[in-house]
């Protein structure tokens, strides 16, 4: 009596079945959230109302709870969710689906048979979402919502790796704003912060989804280019470079310009890390820098 | 008849419950061996009726034993004792000429229709 | 076994907890190439008596790798309790997501990266080897257990690092150390089951109550 109470009240996805997939039970959540009665379902197999249940990975669960009495998770970062269902309040607006986290285990008669088995559903939308925010908040410059370095760090490293093992091109560019500095003096912090979101602007305009714009540091960019040879990549800081050079900035009734200089790399077989191509990089742009700014080297 | 059985297992254990399985009024000789190695040695001195094999021992694994002792005497009759009843298993087991596989833990019934499995073998080679 | 386990088991105890694992983990294996349908070999179990803080010492001695490791950690619980942990070298996530997605449909969005992905298989075939296992032991011996979500509780981990013991440093922990290879590839894993002090009474009579239903 107590135990159905809670099965109808609790704040998750319940639902028994039987070992040929039929619905035995389903409660309150989940007519609630599937928008399925009860009555409507149980008696039926749940394949008839989740076709897309009805595949390898999900059998070869349910056989391994009915057959051997396992237990399995369904995880919300490989599974996404099992039940389609639409998230809860406002959380419609960033998410298609509710996000899940599910388990499954057998249920066992009083002889230690497994007659039946349970799914249980939980929404993790929220946490996701908190997640996804943590993880942007780390990973992105917040003046200028480009990458970071700790992005560049913990994520690029990696894609280093596979390139080299895949032999792969990819490029660096180091970008550096001429005489920054005294964009700031001159017109004020505001005006030089515009700057910067002005630049990044147009370096994203100009690269392709796929390529990796990075706030090295206060002035400095960092741009990779996934499949893109040294020859290549020198193409794009020349663009880059013109971009920025020929329009001139309008910040609050003041015209001014600015200058980019941009320091290339490609990746060889011999650089075995990020450092090593961020070093020929700098190398590249301290050149570009000597020969009088607004260059690529 | 079967009046001779050789058990090959490194368990202590599993060699006993197999003892405790077999009907005790047969009068049957029990005899043990701890590996493959001397599984072999033993099945020569021997020549028992039937002989028990486990799959997984050190010095020499069942299925090596196995065929060594089919070797010996191609008409040998060698149950194989194991808990992985595998598919793979089992085809591997059969193919070295085994006559049949019992799953671990054995029971009383399974052991039951072994020993009369292996005297309908062993009156065929006779006759 | 240790001299550990000479103090905690008389002889005979000893040689029945070696038999029911032999026969848990050679029946988990057939269970295994079922439910996956890969042929998975699992070694014969060791098992040893090892104190929570010599456990990192052990673990690094055990797994002759001097590299780096994924550890899953899952928790059981019956009268046989405690918890296994699964461990891989590191790469070895590659292998496993290659071999348990021939044939099968690719799980999750297309906005999953790669190494997500492999991390949350590498859970997911933790979570049935090691049910597998626990659940064989557990039905010899007539006790059913849960368990705990699977959790990666340490991700290119050094074992090498002695600070890091997933364990209680003053408990006490039966080993039972299996490697099982999966046949096509050459993946090898080491899991360890440690239970508690607790657990071992409800061992002891478990294990003559094995033996005595054969009488």
């Amino acid at each position: 009596m107590i135990f159905d109470q809670i099965f109808e009240t609790i704040n998750s996805g319940l639902i028994v079945l039987d070992r040929d997939m039929k619905v035995c039970h389903w409660n309150r959540w989940m007519a609630m959230h599937a928008h399925i009665a009860s009555e409507d379902i149980i008696g039926r197999s749940l394949f008839e109302f989740y076709p897309e249940l009805n595949r390898p990975h999900f059998l070869r669960n349910c056989k391994a709870v009915l057959a051997f009495g396992h237990f399995c998770f369904f995880s919300q970062k490989l599974h996404k969710y099992l039940f389609p269902m639409a998230p809860v309040g406002s959380l419609v607006d960033h998410f298609e689906q509710m996000q899940q986290s599910c388990a499954m285990g057998p249920l066992r008669n009083e002889e230690g048979g497994i007659e039946k088995c349970y799914i249980s559903v939980q929404d993790v939308t929220e946490v996701v979402l908190y997640q996804k925010k943590l993880v942007q908040l780390t990973m992105t410059d917040q003046l200028t919502g480009v990458y970071n370095r700790n992005f560049m760090e913990s994520q690029l490293s990696k894609e280093i790796d596979r390139c080299q093992r895949y032999q792969h091109d990819l490029s660096l560019l180091m970008i550096d704003v001429d005489l920054f500095k005294t964009i700031n003096d001159n017109y004020g912090h505001p005006c030089g912060d515009f700057a910067l979101k002005t630049i990044t602007r147009r370096i994203t305009a100009n690269i392709r989804k796929t390529d990796f714009l990075i706030r090295y540091g206060g002035d400095e960019f960092c741009c990779i280019l996934t499949e893109t040879s040294q020859q290549d990549a020198y193409i794009v800081a020349e663009l880059l470079r013109k971009s920025i050079a020929d329009t001139p900035f309008e910040f609050k009734d003041r015209i001014f310009s600015s200058t980019v200089s941009i320091g290339v790399a490609g990746l060889n077989s011999d650089d075995k890390h990020l450092e090593c191509l961020l070093k020929k990089a700098d190398e590249a742009l301290y050149r570009a820098k000597q020969s009088g700014r607004n260059t690529v080297t | 008849m079967v009046k001779s059985i050789l058990i090959v297992d490194d368990s202590p254990v599993a060699r006993m419950i197999m003892k405790k399985c077999l009907p005790e009024s047969l009068g049957i000789t029990i005899i043990e061996a701890k590996n493959g190695q001397e599984g072999v040695e033993k099945y020569q001195q021997h020549q028992p009726d039937l002989t028990f094999m486990d799959l997984t021992m050190p010095v020499m694994d069942g299925f090596t034993a196995l065929s060594l002792i089919k070797a010996i005497n191609p008409q040998a009759v060698v149950v194989v004792a194991t808990a992985d009843i595998q598919e793979k298993v089992l085809q591997r087991v059969e193919d070295l000429g085994a006559l049949l596989t019992l799953k671990k833990p054995p029971s009383k019934q399974a052991l039951a229709d072994a020993l009369k499995r292996a005297k309908e073998a062993l009156a065929q080679v006779r006759s | 076994m240790n001299a550990m386990v000479e103090e905690i088991f008389a002889t005979e105890e000893k040689d029945i907890l070696q038999e029911v694992m032999n026969i848990a983990f050679g029946q988990a294996s057939a269970d295994l190439a079922e439910v996956i349908d890969i042929f998975v070999v699992l070694s014969v179990p060791n098992i040893q008596v090892i104190q929570g803080r010599d456990l990192p010492k052990y673990l690094l001695e055990e797994i002759h790798s001097s590299g780096l490791v994924n550890i899953i950690e899952q928790g059981f619980l019956g009268k046989f309790s405690g918890q296994a942990l699964l461990i891989f070298p590191c790469g070895a996530e590659k292998v496993l997501l290659n071999l348990f997605n021939q044939g099968a449909e690719a799980v999750g969005g297309c906005d999953i990266d790669v190494d997500t992905l492999e991390l949350e298989t590498l859970m997911e075939v933790g979570n049935i080897l090691i049910g597998a296992c626990i659940g064989k032991i557990a039905e010899l011996l007539q006790d059913i257990v849960t368990y705990d979500p699977p959790r990666l509780i340490a991700q290119d981990f050094s074992l090498e690092h002695p600070k890091c013991c997933p364990i209680d440093e003053n408990s006490f922990a039966i080993s039972i150390r299996t490697v099982f290879r999966f046949e096509q590839e050459d993946v090898e894993g080491y899991l360890f089951l440690i239970t508690n002090q607790r657990s071992i009474e409800w061992l002891k009579k478990a294990l003559y109550a094995f033996l005595e239903s054969f009488e």
